[in-house]
Parts: C-alpha cells; structure tokens; sequence
C-alpha cells in the first residue's frame, strides 16, 4: 500500500472523529453508504480452545442507515437525556492498517479505537476501546464507510450505555 | 452523656419501624438508596435467603455445557450433567478457592483447576488430584471435597433459581401469583421461549433497588424519560399512555404491570404475534390469561430481590415487534450494578419473526436501545443526587423522605381482575413500590436486632 493513501485513509479517519465528537452527526451519515451495515457484536470470555471469544450471535448495534438516522434524529429531540447536557467525547483511532483484500474503489480497513466520555460532573471518564473492522467504499471519488464492525474489548462494558456511534 | 449525630444513627429496629411508618405514609428515606450500612444489611438478610434468577435452561443444551453466573458476590457455575440435570455449585476450588471456571460459558467434560491442578466432575465430585496418593495418602478421602452446591437449586418454566439459604421456602411458593403473569409469556407457546445469545452485560452507577422499582411500578416514567420517543412520533402523545391496564402487588415484594393499549387507539392482539400462533396461545393458557393476553400491550414487573422482566412491543422504523427480556440487576456495592440482560423469544416462534424481534430489542433495549439508554442517566442522577448531608440525615423529615404517595386513598382494588395479587385499575400508582419496599423491610428487620 502506498504511503498516500496511508496518510488519506488516516485524515478520512481524523475527520470522521472530528464530526462524532462535536456532535455533527448528519454530516457524519453523509460519511456512510446507504446500505452499510453497523454492528458491534458481543466480546465475551471463553477458554482458548474454545476459539473466537466473539460472538456473533448477540451484537449492541446491529443498524441499517435507516436506523442510524433514526438515532440521530431521537439525538435532536429535546429529551435525549443519555446526551442531554451532551457528554463531552473523544473518539482516538489509531493502529490504521489497510489489509489485503483492498481495491482501488474498496478498502478493508483495520484500526484501534479508544473512546472517553466525560459526563456531566462527573471527574471519572467513561472509557471503551477496542477494534473497528470497516469496508471503504469509494462513491463518487469520496470514500464513505460500507461496513463497520465494532468490538470492544470488554466483555462487561465499563460504559453506562452506548448512545454515542463508534 | 452520649451524643449521637443525626448521622450515626444506628440501623436498629426503632429506625426500621419509624420508616414502616412513614411507609404506610407513602414516604420514604432518600439515603435507602445509597447507605453503605444498608446495603451490607442488604447483602446479609436479603441477598443470602431469597431467590436469585441464574439463567434459563436454553442456555444449557447438551450435557457439560456450562455457563458461569454471580449471586451478588457469590460466583457460580452452572451446569448440566450427564443425565440431563442441572446443578449449581459455588465456582471456587474446595482445595484454596481459586476461581474454578472464568470463561462465560463453555463445554467441560471436568473442571481442572489451574492452582494445583484438582479436578471435577459434572456433577462436582473431586474426580483427579494430583500426586493424590503421594501426598496426601489413602486417608484423603475425595468424597468429601466435592464442589460446594448452591444450597438450593429450582427451576420454573426454564427459568433456574438459586437460593444461598437451605431453609429457604421452595421457589414455586416464593413466586406465589406472579406465576400466573409469567405464564403469559413463558408458556403460551410450545417448547417456551428461548434465550439468545449471551446476556449483554454492562455498569451503570445506581443502586439495585432503583432498577427493581424502576422495572416494577413505573410505568408513571414513560412520558418523560422516554418522551423522545414521543417526539419522534414512535411512543403516543397522551401522557397517560402507559398508565392503562393494571397495576398488580404480589407477595414477597413481586409486582408486574399488565398496559393495555389507550382508549380508543388500534388494538394489537397478542402483542401483535402472528394469527398462526394464536391456535398454540389457545391450548396452552387459561381462558383468563388468554383473556388478559389479548389486550396487553407490555407485561413489565419485577421479582424480588434482582430480577426484572419486561415483555413489549418495542422496536424501531416503524416495525414493533413483541420479545422478552429478563433483567439481573446485580449490586456491586450501594451505588453501582452490573446489567445483564438476555434476549429471548417463543421458540415455536417463525424464524424471520425472531429476527425482527432481536433487531427490536436492540434498538430499544440493552445497552445502546433508545429507551433504555435514557433510563439509565436517570437512574445515575437518582443515586448521584442520593448521598447527602441532607438526603443522609437519619432523622426522618420532610428533608429526606420522598413521595410514594401515588394512588393512596384515590384508587382502590379493581375486584373484578381474574388474576391473582392485588390489582389496580391504573399503573401510575405507587402500590408495587410500597409492595417492594414492606418485603425489603420484612427481610431487613428479621436481621436487625
Ligand atoms: S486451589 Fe484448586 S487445586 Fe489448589
Ligand atoms: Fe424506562
């Protein structure tokens, strides 16, 4: 992979955390596909012999665009208390690796997230990392996100609730 | 001359009748919620006698299939032997304790633990020692440091109890009326519901007793945590929407709320599940939960100490499904609990409609649902808001008590309601919470001198 499309791919990445975190959340749809798919499946623990401690079966989002708008427009209500007063967040993404598989229009793209929040009063920062597993697709000479696969590293997520998108 | 502060006030059994009062009153004290000395009460008298939902039996199919649950602080394992039955045992090694099986779930022949390597048996008879002869001679008898068993293990409808108390009264009688309702949803089709998945787990800082209530009397929240729904076009506009149906106090602090539709609105029969599984409704209810069934928009209550049920028409896009979800509230101190909440859906169910019902609950319910995660910043203010100079002060007063009064003297029994407990013909009333909250002082005084 070229050094360019590194450094691309990364500010696409840069940018989309820009939105997220200052809450502009319609230009973030702007930045998905209309047919993507969103999920974040359950980690949970099991014995290494057992295998994948993923677990497909039972996910925290599992959303069409349809839906994600929808939970952007309840976002925009007067009465979303989980973000109202808005938590401040951070969404940091780091370890971006473009995998094999990769197209000049479509992109399998691997990165780390940590996201904090910080609500209300409170001095303690809700945290969750883990890995995102995305398909960029490129439409109209501007990559938008195809698929997201979410999974967190928790298998009791150390988060109150997850209101916010990863 | 002894000075005690309002604030050290010990939990005696003057104090405890003195809140009885003011409970018959529709008061109660705000620091109920978060005081550390209640709270190891609480562990002490509530959570060692009473009955602690574990899982459901779908979660164990084959035998040596285990899955790894807590009682408050007590870890389990729970586990189906070779003959099919299910057993519960304490999961810490009988050798030094070590935490026997850390995995969520899993298949085991034997548990080996990793300390110094003994092992169990399914049915957690100590199987394999090592160097068993060498060290410790043929006197050791292994019989007798067997996995320690949750004393009491019962199981109803699929879902399985334990209970930490030998003496405890059976499950069936525990329940008592609740039975009834549950069966509305556990045995109205064939084969039952079915868990799936992996309960979803995750920390709110609460107290457990403001998720039981929350579950168990409080439909009168609705049109505000959730009025973003009500924006959104999705919940109705009327704000005594969810107060329609009844409200039923049971024994042993157990309550359910039975909504119906409002008056005049479209009515879904059956929670809107599908004409083909009405004829299976038919056989396997009784002409008057068959009867309730029809109207009832949600079924929502709780079953003391830990445990909630919620059973709706929820979802998102316009598409509501119906779908059941069973909720563990489990205390990890006074102002903090662990979720775990499981998905489950009629097992006689078609396939596309559990779909479309798990997609309901996931964006409903759970941890990233639209409704629930405004309830849980709700639940965080209540405690955030719980632990002061004010709100502790043992002395009760109008500073510290709050209002339970909804519905005293107003509304009376609705006689003429076919199921068992006490039922009120409206759900913004505070009789569940009253409920809950004379068992919780029942079991607490019992253990204060
Ligand atoms: S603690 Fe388990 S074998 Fe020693
Ligand atoms: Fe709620």
């Amino acid at each position: 992979m070229n050094a360019e499309l590194q450094y691309e791919i990364s500010r696409f990445y840069y940018q989309e955390a820009y939105l997220l975190d200052s809450r502009k959340f319609e230009e973030w749809l702007e930045l998905l596909t209309d047919d993507i798919r969103y999920r974040m499946p359950m980690r949970i623990t099991r014995e290494n012999k057992d295998g994948s401690n993923i677990l497909e079966d039972m996910s925290y989002f599992e959303e069409s665009k349809k839906s994600l708008t929808t939970r952007v427009k309840r976002l925009r209500t007067t009465s979303a208390w989980a973000e109202d007063p808005a938590p401040r967040t951070r969404h940091l993404v780091t370890n971006i690796v473009i995998e094999d598989g990769s197209t000049e229009d479509s992109l399998v793209v691997r990165s780390s997230f940590l996201f904090l929040r910080s609500r209300a009063g409170d001095s303690e920062m809700e945290q969750l990392c883990g890995e995102r597993l995305d398909v960029l697709r490129k439409v109209n000479n501007q990559w938008k996100i195809a698929a997201r696969k979410i999974i967190p590293d928790q298998a009791v997520l150390g988060v109150m609730n997850l209101s916010m998108f990863l | 001359m002894k000075v005690k502060s309002r604030f050290d006030r010990t939990f005696d059994r003057e104090l405890l009748q003195e809140i009885k009062e003011k409970l018959d009153q529709g008061l109660l004290p705000q620091w109920l919620q978060t005081d550390p000395d209640i709270y190891e009460l609480e562990v002490k008298h509530i959570f060692s006698r009473t009955w602690q939902f574990l899982g459901h039996e779908s979660e164990l199919k084959q035998p040596g299939d285990y899955v790894t649950r807590w009682m408050v602080n007590d870890p389990v394992l729970l586990v189906k032997t070779n003959s099919g039955e299910i057993k519960a045992f304490l999961n810490s090694c009988t050798h030094r304790g070590t935490h026997l099986c850390t995995a969520d779930f899993g298949n085991k022949k034997t548990f080996t633990c990793p300390f110094h390597g003994w092992s169990f048996n399914l049915d957690g008879k100590l199987i394999g020692i090592v160097a068993g002869n060498k060290v410790y001679g043929e006197a050791m008898d292994k019989e007798e440091w067997s996995l320690r068993p949750i004393p009491r293990v019962e199981v109803y409808e699929g879902l399985i109890f334990g209970n930490l108390d030998p003496q405890a009264m059976p499950l069936q009688e525990y329940l008592g009326g609740l039975k009834w309702y549950w069966d509305i949803f556990l045995k109205r089709s064939d084969g039952g519901m079915e868990v799936r998945g992996m309960p979803q787990r995750w920390i709110v800082n609460t107290n457990w007793k403001c998720t039981l209530e929350n579950f168990g009397g409080d439909p009168y929240h609705v049109p505000s945590v959730h009025k973003s729904t009500v924006e959104m076009g999705i919940s109705p506009s009327d704000p005594l929407y969810s107060s329609y149906g009844h409200q039923v106090v049971l024994e042993h602090g157990h309550c359910v709320n039975v909504n119906v539709a409002s008056p005049g609105a479209k009515q879904t029969p059956y929670q809107g599940l599908p004409e083909e599984m009405w004829p299976m409704f038919e056989r396997n209810l009784t002409k008057e939960q068959l009867e309730i069934f029809y109207k009832t928009t949600v079924i929502v209550g709780s079953c003391f100490p830990n445990l909630s049920f919620h059973c709706p028409i929820h979802g998102s896009e316009g598409h509501l499904h119906n779908y059941l979800t069973l909720r563990v509230w489990r205390p990890l101190g006074p102002e903090k609990i662990e979720i775990w909440s499981w998905f489950l859906i009629d097992k006689a169910a078609p396939e596309e409609l559990k779909e479309n019902a798990y997609k309901g609950y996931i964006s409903s319910f759970g941890p990233s649902g639209t409704l629930e995660m405004d309830d849980t910043e709700i639940w965080a203010r209540v405690v955030q808001a719980s632990k002061g100079t004010m709100a502790r002060d043992r002395h009760l007063s109008y500073n510290n008590l709050y209002n339970y009064m909804m519905g005293m003297g107003k509304v009376e029994p609705d006689t003429s309601w076919p199921g068992p407990g006490t039922a009120y013909p409206t759900c913004y009333v505070d009789f569940a919470f009253r409920g809950i909250h004379k068992y919780w002082l029942e079991l607490l005084s019992q253990g204060v001198e």
